[in-house]
């Protein structure tokens, strides 16, 4: 009797224990056979696959204040488990989806609904459609990423079962297209392109490493850190960028033409302060300016005329009248003509049996190698190529100053353009005299400044350059200042200076900016097409520096195709004068005046 | 003999206790170093769950960090910059506006150093307490001092 009452206690001890077991085992069968059984199998799936690819962050790249030009936000892929999907959640998800992210909703539904698991695939990245049939993965950004979280922790808000955000780094651009071309861009698969993204590439990826996934708890370490990309902070100063952007922007307006550019170089260290290129490249929005292999949009595919990135380094052009300064330079430094030589000018010359006459198709009559200059005559340039210096003499010191070679400038795409010297199957002797002013030689703008910048640096030519500082994990680094030669004394650079500074306040008068020494020279350049030169369009320019008394800018302005005047200086001059007045006072450059005062009492 | 017989049957609780004793004193020895196991074990878990959940968290944090370094970085864009100054009327000023000021010691701002990107790491085996990889045996030998 006294036994019975610990039995029934023991009884029901093991009724506990068994309503438990019990549970656990109908619990465990839940597991294993129940509606979310495929998704903890693919639970295990992942787990089961025990490395993982991590990927090091991309490196900053910074304007010389300390900008942010380039960085990286985070983007999220809409991802879904397919077999975690019920009938509601993948209404749900449609029309979250088609509501937020403005998608038609047919579109979202129709992949929820496809029968993925049949071939093979239980885990889906959303895409949508854009032109040409192709489909692009959907992305949202950090916001809509925030909005989409709270509806999947929340269980009163619509059903998103199924749906999983993936982070995935991507480029931003927070200046825009501002200094677009000298950027570059970077692709969804994390590849950089053109510019300082695609030239500098390796070095701002890093390395990615492999590392065992970390799941489970027990085998949590702390993960490594790959190796970061270096940071880079670019000699480009976004508010020389902003004004010369802007100018350049109102003169193409102003102007009706089609293209243009505009760089600033300090031609003592070949520094870049601005690279203004129209029209723009955004970043942000880089897809048209994809290589054709890598495009999805199959109508560009088929267009014709690419656009070239960034031209002043990858597009090449016949000169004109600027490259006269290279003609004169060399005649001077070999000493063969002097500033006050007289020539006189009959508005006509043959060479090779090619008569080149002036821009106006007037004779000037006797004019000084400064009058040469002032007034851009073709015939008298023509003259001293071919009389003065001979073919051997006048491509060497053409050599010399780097035409046809790339000047290394770190941006990708650079080409060398073109320069057909005697040893080449196609020139002709005309070819010396056309070259002497620009024509049947082909340059970029790059080029172009180099070679002239020689010329506002003592004749010293320094290469350009665009990276100030590498900043690695293990120190920063400077690159130095490359002198790519001297095509010319610093005599004669010092002279030819003051014949383009005479000639600047003399006839391109629309480039003289009051209180400030300038020199520079005008170009209307003809464009060369099948059929010869195109009567229709021209390419204006100007390139000038300042202050003659000790030069700390070259600007080069290049405008394509104007139509309201054909001329450099009417077209171009202008912009290089607005431009050099803010130039000025942005770079803390006093006028001439104060500068002389200073020294006297110094 | 009858009588020794008869003591020796009177006390089995001796051997019951001796054998129950002789079982359960392994068997208890057995549960706590299985406790002892368990608890280090939960512990290592535990700490293994946070250092996932810290990991977690740093990799959100430093999305967000990108973020709202890249929402600053747009909005004081040089675009955005140069309407807000038209729109409070401000202009580029000429050459001849400025006022130029010989100032004796002045330096200039020091040119702009980025920031150092992270440096590779690899804390391997070394930068976890040896409380969660060590053995029993192993921590009772330290326990020791040996």
């Amino acid at each position: 009797m006294e036994q019975e009452p610990s039995r029934r206690r023991i009884r029901m001890v093991l009724i506990i224990v068994a309503a438990v077991v019990l549970a656990m085992v109908i619990q465990l069968i839940r597991v294993q056979f129940g509606p979310y059984a495929p998704a903890f199998a693919a639970i295990e799936e992942i787990v089961a696959e025990q490395v993982d690819k991590v990927e090091p962050t991309r490196g900053v790249i910074y304007d010389r204040d300390g900008r942010v030009l380039a960085s990286n936000v985070p983007l999220y892929y809409l991802e879904v488990e397919v077999r975690q999907l019920t009938e509601t959640s993948k209404k749900q998800i449609a029309a979250v989806l088609s509501r937020a992210l403005v998608l038609p909703y047919d579109d979202v539904y129709g992949q929820l609904t496809y029968e993925w698991v049949d071939e093979g695939q239980l885990r889906i990245r959303l895409t949508r459609e854009i032109s040409g049939g192709k489909r692009w993965p959907i992305t949202v950004d950090q916001i809509a990423a925030d909005v989409l979280k709270g509806f999947l922790a929340d269980p009163d808000a619509p059903d998103l079962s199924g749906l999983s955000l993936v982070p995935a780094p991507s480029r931003a651009y927070p200046a825009g297209s501002l200094a677009g071309h000298v950027i570059g861009f970077v692709n969804q698969k994390g590849k950089g392109y053109f510019g300082i993204e695609g030239y500098y590439d390796d070095w701002l990826v890093g390395r990615s490493i492999t590392i065992e996934r970390g799941y489970i708890p027990l085998e949590a370490r702390l993960r490594p850190d790959p190796p970061a990309g270096v940071n880079l902070v670019l000699t480009i100063d976004l508010d020389i960028q902003q004004m010369v952007e802007e100018i350049l922007i109102q003169t193409i307006e102003a102007d009706g033409a089609e293209s243009g550019q505009v760089i600033v170089m300090d031609p003592e260290n070949g520094e870049i302060l601005a690279m203004a290129i129209w029209p723009p490249l955004d970043p942000n929005n880089y897809e048209p300016w994809l290589p054709p292999e890598e495009r999805t949009d199959e109508e560009s595919e088929d267009d014709e005329e690419e656009p070239v990135i960034n031209p002043a380094v990858a597009g090449q052009y016949e000169p004109g009248s600027t490259f006269k300064v290279i003609t004169m330079a060399a005649a001077l430094d070999a000493g063969l003509v002097t500033p006050d030589e007289e020539f006189i000018d009959t508005g006509q010359i043959e060479v090779g049996g090619h008569t080149i006459r002036n821009w106006d198709g007037r004779a000037w009559g006797p004019q000084t190698m400064l009058g040469c200059m002032e007034h851009s005559l073709n015939v008298c340039l023509a003259y001293v190529s071919s009389e003065k210096l001979g073919a051997p003499m006048f491509y060497e010191y053409l050599r010399a100053f780097g035409i046809g070679k790339m000047t290394g400038i770190d941006l990708a795409g650079e080409v060398s353009g073109q320069l057909r010297t005697p040893r080449h199957p196609d020139w002709t002797e005309s070819d010396l005299g056309t070259n002497a002013f620009g024509q049947g030689v082909s340059v970029t703008s790059i080029q172009l400044l180099t070679a002239i910048g020689a010329v506002a640096n003592q004749g010293v030519m320094v290469q350009p350059h665009i990276v100030l500082e590498v900043v690695g994990p293990d120190g920063v680094y400077w690159p130095k200042t490359t002198v790519l030669g001297q095509p010319i004394t610093r005599e004669t650079a010092e002279t030819l200076t003051e014949m383009l500074s005479k000639s600047l306040s003399g006839e391109t008068n629309f480039a003289h900016v009051p209180g400030y020494q300038l020199a520079g020279k005008t170009g209307t350049a003809q464009i060369p097409g099948e059929f010869g030169y195109d009567p229709r369009w021209t390419v204006a320019s100007f390139v000038g520096w300042g202050p003659v008394r000790d030069p700390q800018f070259i600007v080069f302005v290049r405008v394509d195709k104007p139509e309201t005047s054909p001329w450099g200086s009417v077209v171009a001059a202008p912009v290089f004068r607005e431009i050099v007045e803010r130039l000025v006072i942005m770079l803390e450059i006093p006028p001439d005046s104060i500068y002389e005062g200073l020294n006297l009492e110094n | 003999m009858r009588r020794r017989f008869h003591a020796f049957q009177q006390a089995p609780w001796r051997v019951q206790i001796r054998l129950t004793s002789g079982t359960m004193l392994p068997l208890i020895a057995l549960l706590i170093i299985g406790g002892m196991y368990l608890a280090v074990n939960a512990r290592h878990a535990r700490a293994g769950r946070h250092v996932l959940d810290l990991q977690r968290q740093q990799a959100e944090l430093l999305r967000y960090n990108a973020e709202m370094g890249a929402t600053l970085a747009e909005m004081t864009s040089p675009e955005r910059m140069y309407q807000r100054a038209l729109g409070l009327g401000f202009r580029y000023a000429y050459p001849s506006e400025i006022e130029y000021i010989l100032l004796e010691d002045y330096a200039p701002p020091r040119p702009f150093v980025a920031p150092r990107p992270p440096a590779s790491t690899n804390p391997g085996e070394g930068m976890l307490s040896p409380a969660y990889t060590e053995t029993l045996g192993e921590w009772f030998l330290r326990w020791l001092g040996w």
